[in-house]
């Protein structure tokens, strides 16, 4: 009840973000384009088969970059800003726990992002079906469900980066600093892993549990676990081709709940105990 | 799950050795503070003295280092959330609001304590009705501290904390401010009011704790702390012409504390019972006096009598 209060007031207050407005029209127009281009230039692009399944994999490959970049412009104030300007003294002279504040932000901040988000690929995905005369409802609301679930696990990172530090400008150090790590150079870090386990030289092939290691930036995870609620058979570009109890689509959805539950976990173990 | 009324007589406030520190700087040292339930009592020390960490172990935004805080017989720490149930705050150095209208505030404020106030005879009581309809991160600082103190009386609060509440109003607005604080007293409230000014804490309060540099150097009523002090300010004699030597004449007198000259006044820093000495030893002197004003002790009078500053 009250976490759902601070979801509402929050929400209020993050729609008046210029930056969201700028980053959501871009991304709805880049959703259309998509799914134009999907449906009337498949042959050009040496896409073999137009489905809409197809259409769905092509719309979602845009997602990681949106969310993420939009997540940490949106939430990595969230807890770090309102603290250095004293407003959460508001907030928490009310019957509010610490914990209400810090799920309200989550809640907030990820129906704001989720509102462009669905919009863009619902938007993309009634295009790209009229346009090809075919509409694949299963495909389709496996890419927003999944698409729901990435936002509010980003929300959820950025939010608990945001709740380690009563500083914006540590806030935003430790956010960009994630982003960096975790996805920008995350396949010079898998490399260096693999580097360090092979005794300091890469082998002449990869081992098949950098499958593993690949997975673990969200927006990888993302990716690999939209595989596993897709329907028919379409071999993703990810799909591992070996045997292992991880070699399974379904990891990304593991990996996606790890990410939505642990940083928020100790952000909050942080900011419950912190002066404000 | 509201908690139960709490009976008459209790203690609102008992803050017993509460100490913090910050990193190697101590905020508070070893304070021991009772406040009685219905009573409406000033908090004064300067900037900087430690008023904003007390009201914030009040409140739980931080911990105490050593010591305990009970506020309204509850645990400030551990029974939080029953604590700000039955408390009204109003903040100082809060940040700027939010996008919501003044009303969505208070009825923000409404929700959260599960009230039945009703949002426009709130804004009506602190004079913002006018703008209730408005973004509140557009209002002036005055209109945003009357939605403050709106928002902090929702709920008709057991205890309400003000912290420095009439930060940014205009002195009409901090009539009005200590007329609501006599209301509420009269309600049965107990008003907790920090303040750096003496003027606004005289006006309302029944009894005053002085805080300096972290600690509790007197708890009393004002007369009281005037008594004790033994000090009432200063005297201004203004003379057509200062003779030689008046001035370490009014030094010897009893009950003068200090003298100085400005311009043509002689003033004097001294008790009461000295001001007529003061002036038969001017005259006596071959002066004539022009003018005669008297202040009563000011809060920085006080703090050095009570704190061997002067």
């Amino acid at each position: 009840m009250s976490t759902l209060a601070v979801a509402k007031k929050d929400f209020q207050d993050a729609l008046r973000s210029r930056a969201l407005w700028g980053l959501s029209v871009l991304f709805i127009l880049l959703s259309l384009f998509i799914a134009y281009a999907f449906a009337e230039f498949t042959t050009e692009m040496g896409i073999e088969e137009q489905t809409a399944e197809g259409l769905a994999y092509f719309l979602a490959s845009q997602i990681g970059l949106f969310v993420s970049v939009t997540a940490i412009v949106i939430a990595y104030k969230a807890i770090a800003g309102e603290r250095e300007s004293g407003s959460i003294k508001i907030l928490l002279s009310l019957p509010h726990t610490r914990r209400d504040v810090l799920l309200g932000k989550v809640l907030g901040r990820s129906a704001t992002l989720a509102v462009p988000t669905l919009i863009g690929l619902a938007a993309g995905a009634a295009l790209g079906s009229v346009l090809m005369g075919e509409f694949a409802v299963v495909a389709l609301g496996a890419l927003l469900a999944m698409s729901l679930l990435f936002v509010v696990t980003y929300i959820s990172i950025v939010v608990g980066l945001s709740a380690l530090t009563g500083s914006t400008s540590r806030a935003s150090m430790l956010t960009i600093g994630y982003f960096l790590v975790f996805e920008f150079l995350w396949g010079a870090v898998s490399f260096g892993v693999v580097w360090l386990m092979n005794g300091f030289s890469l082998p002449s092939e990869m081992p098949n549990w950098v499958f593993l290691v690949n997975q673990v930036p969200p927006s990888a995870a993302f990716t690999t676990g939209l595989t596993a609620l897709m329907p028919g058979d379409i071999p993703a570009a990810t799909d591992p081709d070996f045997q292992a109890f991880y070699a399974t689509p379904w990891l990304g959805l593991v990996i996606l709940a790890f990410w939505l539950v642990v940083p928020l976990a100790i952000g909050y173990w942080r900011f419950s105990k912190a002066d404000i | 799950m509201p908690a139960a009324p709490e009976p008459r007589g209790m203690v609102a406030i008992d803050l017993t050795d509460v100490t913090k520190t910050y990193g190697g700087v101590t905020a508070l040292q070893g304070v021991d503070l009772t406040v009685e339930s219905g009573e409406v009592f000033g908090f004064l020390g300067p900037n900087g003295a430690g008023k904003s960490t007390t009201i914030d172990i009040l409140l739980d935004h931080a911990r105490p280092t050593a010591g305990q805080a009970r506020v309204l017989g509850m645990d400030a720490q551990s029974e939080t959330v029953a604590v700000r149930e039955r408390t009204g705050v109003l903040p100082e150095r809060f940040g700027p609001l939010g996008e919501m209208t003044g009303r969505q505030h208070v009825e923000f404020t409404i929700e959260a304590k599960d009230a039945n106030d009703d949002p426009d005879a709130i804004m009506e009581r602190t004079g913002i009705a006018h703008a209730a309809d408005r973004p509140a991160s557009g209002y002036s600082k005055g209109m945003t501290q009357r939605l403050m103190l709106g928002m902090a009386l929702v709920d008709d609060p057991d205890l309400l904390i003000l912290d420095e509440p009439t930060t940014g109003l205009d002195p009409n607005g901090a009539r009005q401010m200590r007329e609501i604080v006599h209301e509420e007293a009269d309600r049965g409230a107990t008003v907790f009011f920090s303040s750096h000014i003496l003027e606004q804490v005289e006006a309302v309060c029944d009894r005053v704790g002085i805080l300096d540099q972290g600690t509790l150097v007197a708890v009393d009523s004002i007369d009281g702390l005037r008594e004790a002090a033994g000090t009432t300010g200063e005297m201004a004699v203004t003379l057509d012409a200062i003779p030689e030597g008046l001035i370490a004449d009014i030094e010897a007198i009893d009950g003068v504390s200090s003298a100085r000259t400005d311009g043509d006044s002689v003033i004097a820093g001294c008790e009461n019972p000295a001001k007529g000495e003061v002036v038969r030893v001017t005259q006596q002197a071959g002066a004539t006096v022009e003018n005669i004003e008297t202040s009563e002790a000011s809060l920085e009078d006080l703090f050095a009598a009570y704190t061997g500053g002067a």
